[in-house]
């Protein structure tokens, strides 16, 4: 999976608890639809920053009477979002470099 | 007519095939599936539309999987990728946990294991400490590399001989006139009374067997730290003794000895003794346990020269005088032997002139101190050398025992694999790799060889002292401590946890973890098999072992027993060690006095009783006063009582009577061993005889033949042996018993003893005793052989218990479908004891073999031996075979009383 998804669930988990589905819908309302993930996908993702400590879940019964699994980030979470923040900015600030060149004189 | 929840459990379904989907991830797929089709239902699709849209968009239950896994798996190195490694291997907590939790959960097992296991290490820890203390004699002198001893080598007419008497001039020499030489020390028994030097303070008056005359220098040569006194002039003046502290406290108690005086007996052979006052110049530590040279007193050179005025220039005095140099640094041992043949020149020259017979060879050669224990064998040695012969058994006997107990643990732990497969299988789905399985198993069977091992300390504290009961040593726990020591203990730790714990974990690790987690994994035809190998391998040794003690048993008792020649039950012994004149005594009238008790039923005085070491012996020569080429006869002085007393045989003419001829000055006895010594064909040729004896110089003639009788014991073919009526020479008094209250005699045979002998110690022993200690060696291997056999086999058994339940618990279904269709109790335990039986049997085909070639092999050493019996080998199989059934039966019939609904029911 993309090296972005990391920051991105990160960050939409820093708004608030919510679960998978929702975390889906979120990323394509933020990206206008460009970003569009296998949504079966996020899951494994999810499950491996909880592993790393970084987000936290929680079995929660809805009033429909169906269980879901809300994720939240935790402190070490939240250190790590400031950290992959700075990273991509410092990225996005070379890249725009090289993408928008200095203006030429004519 | 679409069903949505029909479908969506299919789908689920689905999910299913891929093992690394867990019911958790599953659970939130589905969730996630839902909610995109309520989603999707709300945009006006329809539900199978919905389903399919939703279903497509979560993405292939392997792609999934995979990805799942990914973040399960650990990497190569063991560690998950988020992980830092720590310095513990990882699960390093788990496993102990999970240890520790075999053990508790299965106590059975593991304590047969453990017990295996510490049997096995406590015999091994005995025998190490035993092995370093024999090679490691005589090391501890500061620059040991550099002390010798002087040895000779003379080749004369008498015949060849290498032994350790130096001549006492020969330290001085060689100090003189080497400057290679640092030092030389020489140590001198006292030449009379060696083994009975009479040590008197006030009350107490003990008869000493650990005196020596030394040099001045001693205590530097050797390592003996003075505890009080100066070592530079303890020993400079005469009449002087230093003691040890056991000495010490034996004569003085609390008091303190430093200059207070021990009254000490020595014969100088100068034909008077006198007991003699010596001022305790200094206290030294008791001598160790392993040095050859073990002292209770030195006592100072100059007091022999004050007695002996010959003493420093007499070359040829046969009494043995051993003398140590130490060397230079850097000197070549090889040229200076060669340079001190001068000096053996010298006695060579002395001993013509004196002796007028000519020496063909006399050389002197040099053993380092250090080697002298185990490798020095010559005559007139201080002490019994090491053996390299029992130092191998004894660790070949450990190493056996230890075997067992290992080939216990791999045989019980492969058979509770079987049990173990669905952690293992559980732990390779989550991804455990083979290696770190491995190192689990391995720290399992550390962790037990660990406890193990704590239990066998113990046991080793234990063991230590019949140990040194029987072999004569003085081990002790404080030997633990020595680097060397520590250092083979660990390794045998590792070595066993790793022996033992490498096979069972490779088996065990080497499976598909899913197909064991869903059916019973049965053992593996090949697993089986070494389980099979296992067990005839632990009674093999067993078996083995059980034969060899058995026949070592068999010969001792021939030895010790009717075969002797002469009678030695209910004999007393008392040593009359003095040569003190007031002390000669009518021995007729001391015989009297003790028959008058009822219990005394007969005495006889002789010079030495049956199996003493005796080196006395007369040249006999059948010419007047020519002695050359006289052949050297042991001998027996006696009274006319001794030959009936012990009931020994005359082959032809009589033994010696009161009255008949003049048996005290004119007559001989031999016995037949000496016929043919003296050059005679028969025993007739013999009788009637004229020879004359070295010692007294009386022509005698013989007028009796005895049967050869093993005076020496079963070990020795029997010498040539005469026996004379000589009273200058006696000194030991038997009286045969018929006891009915032991205390009684005992006090009246000690007072009867002090009127005739006031002031002489009372020292007795019985003479089946004695005979006993002929035989300490075999004695104590066929001890230990007994122990260690006994060991060997609990250890067996028990591993074949275990097994054997073990093997009974897999089978309750077969038992109890035998139990129902109608098998008694007999049935089912014959069916389950076919196997073992067989297993047996076949240990006992590969034991006996070996085992009969062993004992021939060690018989050989023997003179007079058994033949090899079948009955013992007989004796052996049906014993294996009887305790294999016994503990086989027992599993047996606890399995076949089980309910066979219990066991049919559930799986």
């Amino acid at each position: 999976m993309a090296a972005s998804t990391k920051p991105l669930i990160l960050a939409i988990l820093s708004n608030g608890e919510i679960y998978g589905y929702q975390i889906i819908q979120s990323v394509i309302e933020i990206s206008g639809g460009t970003l569009e993930w296998s949504e079966g996908m996020l899951y494994p993702v999810l499950h491996r920053l909880e592993k790393e400590n970084f987000i936290q879940s929680q079995w929660k019964m809805s009033e429909t009477g169906r269980r879901r699994k809300y994720y939240r980030l935790t402190e070490l979470g939240k250190k790590e979002l400031d950290k992959e923040r700075k990273q991509w900015l410092s990225v996005h600030k070379v890249l725009s470099r090289v993408w928008d060149p200095l203006p030429e004189f004519d | 007519m679409f069903d949505l929840e029909k479908a969506i459990k299919d789908w689920r379904n689905a999910l299913n095939k891929n093992e690394a989907l867990e019911d958790g991830y599953k659970e939130e797929l589905e969730c996630h599936l839902r909610d995109k089709i309520d989603y999707l239902i709300g945009l006006d699709s329809s539900e199978e539309k919905a389903f399919e849209e939703a279903a497509k968009k979560i993405g292939e239950a392997d792609c999934l999987g995979a990805e799942y896994f990914k973040t399960d798996t650990r990497g190569a190195s063991g560690h998950p990728p988020w992980k830092k490694s720590r310095w513990l291997p990882p699960l390093f907590s788990n496993y102990f946990k999970i240890g520790l939790r075999k053990i508790k959960r299965q106590t059975l097992y593991s304590l047969i294991n453990i017990a295996g296991l510490a049997v096995g290490l406590a015999c091994c820890a005995v025998i190490i400490l035993y092995v370093t203390n024999e090679l490691s004699y005589d090391a501890f002198h500061k620059d040991a590399d550099r002390i010798y001893r002087v040895a000779a080598h003379r080749i004369s007419q008498v015949g060849e001989f290498y032994f350790v008497a130096t001549p006492a001039p020969l330290g001085p020499e060689l100090v003189r006139n080497y400057p290679q030489v640092e030092q030389a020390v020489r140590v001198v028994p006292p030449y009379e009374n060696a083994s009975h030097v009479l040590v008197v303070r006030g009350e107490k008056r003990f008869f000493e067997t650990r005196i020596w005359f030394a040099d001045e220098d001693i205590c530097q040569l050797f390592h003996v730290p003075f505890i009080q006194g100066n070592p530079q002039t303890a020993l400079t003046n005469p009449y002087t003794v230093v003691i040890t502290e056991g000495m010490a406290a034996k004569y003085f108690g609390e008091e303190a000895p430093l200059g207070k005086t021990l009254q000490i007996e020595i014969d100088y052979d100068t034909g008077s003794v006198e007991i003699r006052d010596f001022e305790v110049t200094g206290i030294i530590k008791n001598a160790p346990a392993n040095t050859h040279l073990k002292y209770d007193m030195f006592l100072s050179m100059e007091t022999m020269r004050s007695n002996l005025s010959s003493f420093e220039e007499d070359w040829i005095n046969p009494k043995p005088k051993y003398t140590y140099v130490k060397l230079a640094p850097d000197t070549n041992v090889a040229d200076f032997e060669e340079q001190i043949q001068q000096a053996a020149k010298k006695y060579a020259q002395m001993f013509s002139e004196r002796i007028n017979r000519k020496v063909d060879l006399y050389e002197l050669f040099l053993q380092p101190v250090t080697k002298i224990h185990m490798y020095s064998h010559l005559m007139r040695e201080i002490e019994p050398s090491g053996n390299w012969y029992y130092i191998t058994i004894y660790s070949i006997i450990a190493f056996l025992i230890l075997l067992i107990g290992c080939l216990n643990y791999i045989n019980l732990s492969t058979a509770l694999s079987t049990t173990r497969t669905k952690e293992v299988g559980l732990r390779k789905v989550v991804g455990a790799h083979r290696r770190q399985l491995i190192w689990q198993f391995l720290g399992e069977s550390f962790l037990i060889t660990i406890v193990a091992f704590i239990v066998a300390l113990g046991l080793t504290s234990l063991l230590l002292f019949p140990f040194n009961q029987m072999a004569g040593t003085e081990l002790s726990l404080t030997g633990l401590t020595q680097p060397i020591v520590l250092l083979s203990l660990f390794g045998l730790l590792i070595l066993v946890s790793i022996g033992s714990g490498v096979y069972p974990a490779l088996i065990l690790t080497a499976f598909n973890p899913v197909s064991v987690i869903q059916c019973k994994l049965a053992p593996t035809s090949r697993g089986a098999l070494v389980q099979k190998f296992l067990v005839v391998g632990q009674f093999a040794v067993s078996i083995f072992l059980v034969i060899c003690t058995l026949t070592v048993f068999k010969q001792l008792n021939f030895m010790k027993g009717r075969a002797l020649g002469f009678n030695l039950e209910q004999k007393l012994i008392l040593r009359v060690k003095s040569n003190l004149n007031h002390l000669r005594r009518d021995y007729e009238a001391i015989k009297k006095d003790f028959l008058q008790n009822p219990s005394i039923t007969g005495a006889t005085v002789s010079s030495s009783a049956p199996g003493d070491r005796t080196n006395s012996g007369y040249y006999m020569t059948p010419r007047i006063e020519d002695f050359r080429g006289a052949p050297f006869i042991k001998v027996i002085t006696m009274d006319y009582d001794f030959i009936p007393e012990y009931g020994i045989k005359m082959v032809g003419g009589r033994s010696f009577q009161q009255g008949v001829g003049n048996d005290e000055n004119e007559a001989y006895v031999i016995n037949l061993a000496a016929v043919k010594e003296l050059g005679f064909s028969s025993h007739e040729e013999a009788l009637g005889k004229y020879f004359m004896a070295s010692y007294h110089r009386i022509n005698k003639r013989i007028i009796g033949v005895t049967d050869d009788f093993h005076y020496r014991g079963m070990q020795e073919i029997v010498e040539p042996l005469v026996m004379d009526i000589e009273n200058s020479l006696f000194s030991t008094i038997t009286l045969s018993l018929r006891v009915e209250n032991m205390n009684d005699l005992m006090r009246f045979i000690r007072t009867t003893w002090d009127e005739h002998f006031p002031g002489v110690p009372f020292e007795y022993s019985f003479l089946d005793e004695n005979f006993d200690r002929e035989y300490r060696y075999e004695e104590q291997m066929g001890r230990m052989l007994g122990i260690i056999t006994t060991l060997g086999f609990i250890i067996a058994c028990l591993g074949l218990f275990g097994l054997a339940a073990f093997v009974a618990r897999n089978r309750t279904k077969e038992i109890g479908i035998r139990k129902v269709l109608g098998a008694s109790t007999a049935n089912i335990v014959a069916a389950l004891s076919k196997k073992f039986i067989l297993l047996v049997l076949i240990s006992i085909i590969i034991a006996s073999p070996l085992a009969w070639y062993s004992m021939n092999t060690w018989l050989q050493d023997f003179a007079y031996r058994i033949n090899m019996s079948l009955f013992v080998f007989f004796l052996a199989a049906v014993g294996a075979l009887a305790i294999a059934l016994a503990t086989v039966c027992i599993q047996g019939i606890r399995a076949a009383m089980a309910n066979p609904a219990n066991s049919l029911r559930n799986e």
